[in-house]
């Protein structure tokens, strides 16, 4: 049995010590902001592809489904409390060729794909509506010109890659800079979001048809916008009135795992969080994050279509899904367009595309963050150059790495925005595999559920002395329990993905790339290891445990 | 010849490197066994091998006992429990000791008489710790040079030095030669710290130590500074920049946010900008794993997770008077 010490009876010795800089509260702000709140696939490609889902029903199954992943990840986090996350748990539990293979293809290159994403959401959720919101508030036809350009392929190319250079460039000058920047970025994207909840939710539902013929009017658009997108989805054969369907919702759910799948980030950071190893920091910075984020993804379903009604959330759906041409000067229905346009208020415009654009540059930055971490424990690994891990003596930063990863990204930018294969009905586009990198990454989380199932059978001594031994169904580990779920549900998102159609990737492109990156990421790690061997460098004693007797 | 393989007949040798282990028994037993892991030549231990916390086992009444882990308060009703909570307790890097509640507020209530306890726990550890390295590295004809650090007690280091010992070699403040080639000069103090600890000086005062500690020393090609102190600026002693007039020290926060500094000596850097030896092993800031060179010298330190039983370090293959390849590892 154990109790809280009041004053704990120890006795403690004046000596240096290691001083961590992120607080549970700051770690999780970090994973609400990288579960990204702005994450609008659910709401228009879930309607578009899948007629009788249940939105909030889906979000709400798919935060579900997290925890016990989220939990098999607090486990981890308190027995190797340093940075490293993904990499170390694996590499630890499951071996060396595992871990790189898995977290270099679905992390370290997919999320290459996530900057590519980051530059859409910027140009196509963050310029886009601010452009149009003030073209519609000043009758300013430039304004409006300026909103469609980030909405084409050049401007959310040239976006994207400003996008990624600027992150880089502030990364580059020193962490703190972004930690600085994240505070902002929390408050403007928790106003953003709020001034689009209450905008949604306080609209009179019948108002809504007559504001957006306002809005479409107003940019130049048609004065009948609403009857002509009703109009156009129907004659485009999208069925505005679908029964409820119980598949359709389970499939809500992988893409709802797009934003929710990312509640466990922090763990790249553990080295540098406060009570890294406290068992309820922990649960704080992850469970806590993932239902905070998933209610109100939740919330912002719900609101959304009950100010736009069952019927119109399907014309916007079909819009994105392409089976009608709806849109406002280029900008399908996204919540956010629809609350800036129902508002029709610079304040308001201004004050949730600041939400937006800040979120959305975010996101780069927790890409470079995240991977030139794993890239720097890579290359220490001697998996990667050692140029990859050298750190700048003037910024305390990892330049090369991130050098690296931003110029790896500009042909992903490049390939997201204009790639194109096969003719007439057979064309699949690049855009189609954009949860691919949901897939990918989803993988990886998999793999690290496991090996937390795991972990008190294959680092044994980590586990014992970390608090949640503590934690037992009738004598059985408990994480081996949650881990094992974790891993079960996320093997069911990966098989939807492999099976289903709307979800996008199960075209040859789709097995391609994915089986692609896949196995090139397990011939580096071979190729690598055999050079390294002919080096007399043993890459295996980078994660094998020394016997301690 | 191998195509990436490595060219020249010299003889190699393979040194592995270690550091603040902190009292943690799992990792020193970790160190001890990397010399046949990793198929090393020659150990190396960088400093602050003493532990920063005792833990007492207080007895309640016969069979009973309390001990406070991971700041819970754990009932021990059988001698396994106790056994296995200072099993717990070693592999953390603490100390423990079994008292009675009276010795326990006796000692609490008396500076002095905790100064003694420190003193005696930890040098009956480091005896243990230097048999066990001669039991286990002796019959295999392996060195190993361990240095102290910036936390280790002077009265404690002074028992480092043992007559007649096949494998253990205490380094401290002086050169000693590893091999045929190579000679590694030690020096365990630091420059100051928020935290007032039992080994450090003033810039100017560390510069002539090692000046004191390099004398005799000639080839620096071959020569291998074993300082405990990083070199400033260097990547290898990134860490917050703290508050020394709060006690304990507090992070310094400007615009909101921790200010990280290189916490580094500069006489340590212009010992090896001057002297240029074949290779800096260097420890002290925990969370700086990082590797860097000051003109040709390489200089690394491979950081601590001594907490969790983790023994972080760095092998290093040595050969005519420069490092062919090194590789950061985690055990």
């Amino acid at each position: 049995m154990a109790t809280a010490a009041a004053i704990p009876e120890v006795f403690v010795r004046k000596s240096s010590g290691l001083v961590r800089v992120m607080s549970p509260s700051s770690a999780f702000i970090y994973n609400v902001l990288t579960m990204g709140l702005i994450f609008p696939w659910t709401y228009l490609w879930a309607p578009g592809a899948l007629p009788g889902g249940q939105l909030v029903w889906g979000i709400l199954l798919a935060m579900a489904l997290e925890i016990p992943i989220a939990l098999s990840y607090v486990w981890l986090s308190t027995a190797f409390p340093r940075t490293g996350g993904d990499y170390v748990f694996q590499s630890r539990v499951l071996g060396g060729g595992v871990a790189f293979t898995l977290v270099f293809s679905g992390f370290v290159i997919w999320i290459l794909q996530w900057v590519a994403l980051s530059g859409w959401l910027l140009a196509a959720l963050g310029f886009a509506p601010l452009f149009l919101g003030l073209g519609a508030a000043t009758g300013s036809a430039a304004f409006v010109d300026a909103a469609t350009f980030f909405t084409t392929a050049e401007g959310i190319i040239i976006t994207s890659i400003g996008n990624a250079l600027v992150a880089m460039l502030i990364l580059v000058s020193g962490f703190r800079n972004y930690v600085r920047l994240q505070r902002v970025m929390w408050v403007a994207i928790l106003v953003s979001f709020a001034t689009m909840l209450i905008v949604l939710a306080t609209t009179a539902a019948a108002d809504v048809p007559a504001r957006l013929d306002a809005f479409s009017a107003a940019i130049g658009g048609s004065p009948t916008f609403t009857a002509d997108a009703i109009a156009a989805a129907e004659a485009g054969g999208v069925n505005l009135r679908p029964e409820f369907s119980l598949l359709a919702t389970l499939l809500v759910a992988p893409i709802a795992w797009t934003s929710l799948q990312w509640a466990t980030y922090s763990s790249q950071q553990n080295g540098e969080i406060k009570s890294a190893g406290s068992f309820r920091s922990q649960a704080f910075i992850m469970v806590g994050a993932l239902v905070l984020t998933g209610v109100l993804l939740a919330l912002l379903a719900f609101v959304l279509e009950r100010a736009i009604g069952s019927e119109f959330l399907y014309v916007a759906g079909a819009g994105y899904w392409g089976a009608a041409d709806v849109s406002l000067a280029g900008s399908y229905l996204w919540p956010n367009i629809i609350a800036t346009a129902i508002a029709n208020n610079p304040l308001v415009t201004v004050l949730i595309a600041a939400g937006f654009i800040l979120n959305a540059h975010q996101i780069v930055h927790n890409c470079y963050i995240g991977m030139t971490r794993v890239m720097l424990a890579m290359s220490f690994d001697r998996l990667l150059p050692e140029w990859v891990s050298r750190v700048s003596e003037r910024f305390h930063t990892p330049v090369n790495a991130h050098v690296v990863y931003f110029l790896a990204s500009i042909p992903v930018i490049w390939l997201y925005n204009t790639f194109t294969y096969g003719e007439g009905d057979g064309t699949v586009t690049w855009t189609s595999l954009t949860l691919g990198v949901t897939f990918a990454c989803g993988y990886v989380f998999v793999a690290t559920a496991l090996a937390g199932a795991l972990l008190p059978f294959r680092a044994k001594t980590a586990y014992e002395a970390s608090p949640g031994a503590a934690y037992t169904i009738g004598g059985f580990p408990l994480v081996t329990v949650v881990g094992l779920l974790g891993a079960a549900f996320g093997v069911v998102f990966l098989y939807l993905f492999l099976t289903n159609e709307q979800l996008g990737l199960t075209s040859q492109l789709a097995y391609t790339v994915v089986g692609g990156v896949l196995l090139f990421s397990a011939a580096w790690y071979l190729i690598a290891k055999t050079l390294r061997r002919q080096a007399g460098v043993d890459v295996g004693y980078a994660f094998r445990e020394i016997p301690p007797e | 010849m191998p195509l990436f393989g490595r060219r020249g007949s010299a003889k190699e040798t393979t040194l592995f490197f270690a550091t603040d282990v902190h009292g943690s028994e799992r990792t020193w037993r970790k160190f001890l066994n990397a010399a046949a892991f990793y198929r090393a030549d020659v150990l190396v231990m960088g400093g602050d091998v003493m532990g920063k916390l005792a833990i007492p086992i207080i007895r309640e009444a016969p069979g009973r006992y309390r001990a406070t882990i991971h700041g819970r308060v754990e009932r021990l009703e059988t001698e396994q429990e106790v056994q296995r909570a200072r099993e717990r307790i070693g592999a953390l890097g603490f100390y423990d000791v079994v008292m009675d509640e009276d010795e326990y507020a006796a000692t609490r209530a008396d500076e002095q008489a905790v100064d003694r306890l420190w003193r005696d726990l930890a040098t009956e550890r480091l005896a243990r710790w230097i048999e066990l390295a001669e039991e286990r590295l002796g019959p295999k004809g392996i060195r190993c040079y361990v240095s102290g650090g910036n936390d280790d007690l002077l009265e404690v280091m002074d028992t480092l030095p043992r007559e007649g010992t096949r494998s253990f070699v205490g380094v401290e403040g002086q050169a000693t030669p590893i091999d045929d080639q190579h000679v590694i000069v030690s020096l365990p103090y630091v420059n100051p710290t928020p935290w007032h600890t039992p080994r450090e000086a003033p810039e100017e005062e560390l510069s002539r130590m090692i000046d004191a500690a390099l004398a005799g020393v000639t080839g620096f090609d071959h020569a291998i500074f074993n300082f405990h102190a990083p070199p400033k600026d260097s990547t290898l002693d990134t860490c917050p920049l703290l508050d020394a007039s709060t006690d304990p020290p507090s992070q310094v926060v400007r615009g909101g946010q921790p200010v990280l500094h290189g916490a580094g000596s500069t006489a340590v850097r212009e010992a090896i900008a001057r002297y240029q030896p074949l290779l800096g092993l260097h420890g002290h800031i925990h969370e700086a794993q990082a590797a860097a060179r000051i003109g040709r010298t390489l200089c690394v330190n491979p950081g601590s997770e001594y907490g969790e039983g983790v023994l972080r370090g760095v092998l290093v293959h040595l050969s005519d008077g420069k490092v062919r390849s090194y590789q950061m590892t985690t055990g």
